[in-house]
């Protein structure tokens, strides 16, 4: 029976589901005994019809959300994600451990391009550079890693190098306890959505983008000014800068307003005194030079690079991390070579945005002469072992 | 693998179309055993063996304690499935915590010995699939249930995979029965069984992963410094909705993964944040885990059968080691010593005050001082150790003074938000199903719903975290 002035589907809901006091019974109120198969209710709705209304919601916004972005200036590209780094990480265990590796930090990743590598060494480097990460986790993972023979370009931003500030450091781990499960999603994701959706990058996730709307500053805390999107990816981590850096003036300030931030505030507080900064750096080098050691006896031949910064950028680094004592202490210990951009002519002249890493263009330009000194100090290394092994023989 | 990995989508969608194919109802099932297995193996094969381990220890011990005549040999039997299932639990769990606690105890004895370091790996799931095969045995050997008639419903129960890593955990009496006939989901069960899992993703995805979670992260971060009142309280509120939706999450993405095979789940969680009182809220939260405590410990314990004394102390002692089932450290006995001393005062207060029937306004009243009782012992079951845990509740009472602020703006805005939401919907839904609230709605407000939760999950680009009741 269907009361009065009642819709059938309201009353068909009180009948079920509305009954005073009644809620659908659980385990909790049935105790010693053996527990019965449960009911689940379906609530009289036209569930198809639903479910196909919101497909077609979740369309329309993902397809404006999709082009909020693109209009945004961005493009389908690769994630940075640390599946894709534990992609190029299993290469070494695949049989590539006698090539060539470059870590370090953003500006390894950023300003060395692969293409222009590998058509002057005739290999195409693995690119294992972690924005934001110092490159030492990185070394002793290496060095831990009896495949790796090859040989090791090794960057050198000392603004990370030298804190061992490690803000992608969970990528090692990652590769290290990476399952099946995490290993498709990676494959999937990589061949499903990231070649086709330019919404489909960290930066633009939803709580990310609701976060750093101009909230107003709660009072006693300093405004955080998270870095932005600032690179587009390849298939094997070749990484560029993103064009938008390069040619919307607004966006490129708001990039080096971000870097100011950060490079006027103040220090974090394990570096806030001379005295704690220093015993920073020597541990950097510490673990460093016992890495390289290692990589060494093991015949990995590695050079150390200092890519070119500019402007405040580079400023702060002189004054905070001055090169007599963070680079040439690192030379120094390790007893290796190194390519500093202020030693070489070839690596200077290039133009940077946001005064850390180097345009598109330049890119190619700096790697094609950065890649013949280092080719030229791996070789001296060889040259070197073999002529001491004949010398023992 | 995660409910929330492209792994699990492509999985389910190839799970979905096998089982609506015109298969026989015993290939269909073997189908479902080999996903399951596949399911689990996707965290780490080698730790399938543990589940076929606690498979057949279970169906051999039911089945001979059913044909045992003398009474020491079913209670053989039925300890044999104990041990091994404990056995399994202590090594991977609570091996590294034992042998920590006991070089501690030999040094407070001024002896010194260094337990070697085992370096053991938690195989995802354990404590719930070892609860679920335990408890085949126990009403085996309790009388209150029959051996499964054959043994591939018994493994398939065992490794189901909507339960199998996280809950609910089920009794072999609720789920053996429905491998007995073919099932197939309908078009109704099929669908809502979507807009279930829909729900589930958008409050693991979207609300804890997304919004409330790096909340939490911020005040409860070893780096951070000691919190100020409302960064304590609003870490740890945090906390209270990131744990709630991740694992009313993942029940209810399971119990509609389910339905989309034609299985049904039971509930795992009942709008927890609007109990009165702490046996009440043990009824609306992680219910097949509270009820498994009662029936299989609390009750032969003596239960509330055998006075006042043995009541507090099987109350007590259940809730101690429930604390101690969430992980291998004392700050989780604190959290489940706090839950059994909130239960034992309710208790007490009932007796006393038994003919008390408190109006409107003071359930509400008692309905916030169990949500903030409640919350008080979430700090110790989020902080990393005691120190931590001391420094954000002395926060919590103002004992911080001149603290840095540590949570910002928008952060301190959305979880207000999205908490307060929370909190409400369940006052709201205290003593109504979602079922009862989704079947008076137009279709049209609910298929928007839907498709903007759709929206928001792919828009908050999950990274797969896992569920935080997988450590568990």
């Amino acid at each position: 029976m269907v009361p009065d002035g009642t819709a059938p589907r309201e009353s068909l809901a009180r009948e079920r589901f509305e009954r005073p006091g009644f809620v659908r019974l659980t385990a909790s109120d049935r105790p010693g005994v053996a527990q019965p198969v449960p009911e689940r209710d379906i609530p009289p709705q036209p569930w198809r019809r639903i479910v196909f209304g919101a497909f077609a919601v979740f369309l329309l916004l993902l397809a404006a959300w999709e082009g909020y972005w693109r209009d945004f200036g961005a493009t389908p590209g690769y994630r940075n994600s640390n599946g894709a780094w534990a992609e190029q990480r299993r290469r070494i265990d695949a049989g590539e451990g006698g090539g060539t590796v470059l870590v370090g930090s953003s500006r390894v990743l950023f300003d060395v391009q692969l293409a222009q590598w590998q058509a002057i060494a005739g290999e195409r480097p693995i690119q294992l550079a972690l924005e934001g990460t110092s490159p030492v986790p990185v070394l002793e993972d290496l060095a831990a890693d009896p495949n790796f023979t090859g040989r090791l370009l090794v960057g050198v931003a000392p603004e990370l190098f030298f804190s061992g500030f490690a803000y992608r450091g969970e990528a090692i781990a990652h590769y290290h306890r990476q399952g099946p499960s995490q290993r498709s999603g990676h494959w999937l994701s990589k061949r499903l959505l990231e070649p086709y959706f330019a919404f489909y990058d960290p930066d633009f996730a939803l709580p990310t983008v609701l976060l750093r709307q101009d909230w107003p500053l709660r009072p006693g805390l300093r405004q955080d000014m998270p870095v932005r999107k600032l690179m587009e990816m390849g298939p094997d981590r070749d990484t560029h800068i993103w064009g938008k850096v390069e040619t919307d003036p607004d966006y490129r300030a708001l990039t080096r307003r971000v870097w100011l931030h950060r490079l006027q505030g103040p220090p974090p507080p394990m570096l806030d005194t001379p005295a704690k900064l220093q015993k920073v750096v020597a541990t950097q080098i510490d673990r460093a030079t016992k890495a390289v050691a290692t990589l060494r006896a093991r015949g990995v031949r590695v050079v150390f690079v200092r890519p070119p910064s500019t402007g405040a950028y580079y400023a702060f680094e002189r004054k905070v991390l001055p090169r007599a004592a963070t680079w040439d202490v690192l030379l120094q210990r390790t007893g290796l070579p190194g390519i500093h951009f202020e030693d070489y002519p070839q690596l200077q002249g290039y133009e940077l945005p946001e005064w850390s890493h180097l345009t598109r263009a330049d890119a190619k330009r700096y790697t094609v002469a950065l890649t013949p000194l280092a080719m030229r100090e791996f070789e001296r290394q060889e040259r070197a072992a073999t002529a001491t092994t004949t010398a023992a023989r | 693998m995660v409910f929330n990995s492209l792994t699990f989508v492509v999985f389910f969608a190839c799970v979905l179309v096998l089982h609506r194919l015109p298969l026989g109802w015993t290939t269909k099932k073997i189908n479902l055993l080999i996903a399951s297995y596949l399911f689990y193996a996707a965290w780490n094969p080698p730790f399938v063996v543990l589940l076929w381990v606690s498979t057949v220890v279970d169906w051999w011990a039911a089945k001979k304690l059913v044909n045992a005549q003398k009474p020491a040999s079913r209670h053989a039997w039925m300890l044999l499935s104990v041990v091994v299932n404990l056995g399994m639990l202590g090594y991977f769990k609570y091996g590294g915590f034992l042998t920590a606690n006991f070089a501690a105890l030999l040094a407070s004895l001024g002896v010194a010995w260094q337990p070697p370091k085992l370096d053991i790996v938690l195989p995802v799931g354990i404590s719930f699939y070892t609860f679920a095969t335990l408890s085949y045995t126990l009403d085996i050997y309790l009388r209150r249930a029959k051996p499964a008639n054959n043994a591939l419903d018994y493994a398939l129960f065992v490794t189901f995979f909507p339960h199998l890593v996280a809950g609910p955990i089920m009794r072999p009496t609720e789920l053996v029965p429905q491998f007995a006939q073919p099932r197939r989901a309908s078009g109704e069960q099929l669908y809502f069984g979507l807009a279930l899992m829909t729900l589930g993703l958008f409050q693991k995805v979207v609300l804890a992963d997304g919004f409330l979670g790096p909340a939490a992260e911020d005040v409860y971060s070893p780096m951070a410094g000691a919190p100020g009142a409302l960064d304590a309280w609003m870490g740890t509120l945090a906390f209270s909705g990131q744990i709630f939706c991740d694992f009313a999450g993942y029940s209810t993405t399971a119990i509609g993964a389910a339905m989309c095979l034609g299985f049904a789940m039971p509930d795992n969680f009942r709008f927890p944040y609007a109990a009165v009182g702490f046996s009440d809220f043990w009824r609306r939260w992680h219910i097949t885990l509270s009820a498994w405590l009662r029936d299989y410990l609390y009750i032969p314990l003596g239960g509330n059968r055998h006075g006042a004394a043995r009541t507090y102390f099987a109350l007590l002692a259940t809730m101690l080691l429930g604390g101690l089932w969430h992980g291998a450290s004392w700050t989780f006995v604190v959290w489940g010593g706090l839950h059994g001393l909130y239960l034992a005062v309710e208790r007490a207060l009932r007796t006393r005050f038994a003919g008390y029937a408190p109006g409107p306004l003071a359930v509400f009243g008692l309905g916030l001082l169990t949500y903030a009782l409640v919350n008080i012992t979430w700090v110790f079951f989020r902080a990393e150790g005691f120190g931590q845990a001391w420094t954000v509740l002395r926060g919590m009472f103002g004992g911080n003074p001149g603290a840095a602020p540590i949570l910002h703006t928008a952060q301190l805005t959305t979880v207000a938000l999205i908490v307060t939401g929370i909190v409400i919907a369940h006052w709201l839904m205290r003593r109504r199903t979602l079922e009862a609230m989704l079947a008076q709605r137009h279709p049209v407000p609910l298929a928007a719903c839907m498709g903007v939760m759709a929206f928001a999950v792919a828009a908050t680009q999950g990274s797969g975290n896992a569920f935080i009741y997988f450590q568990f």
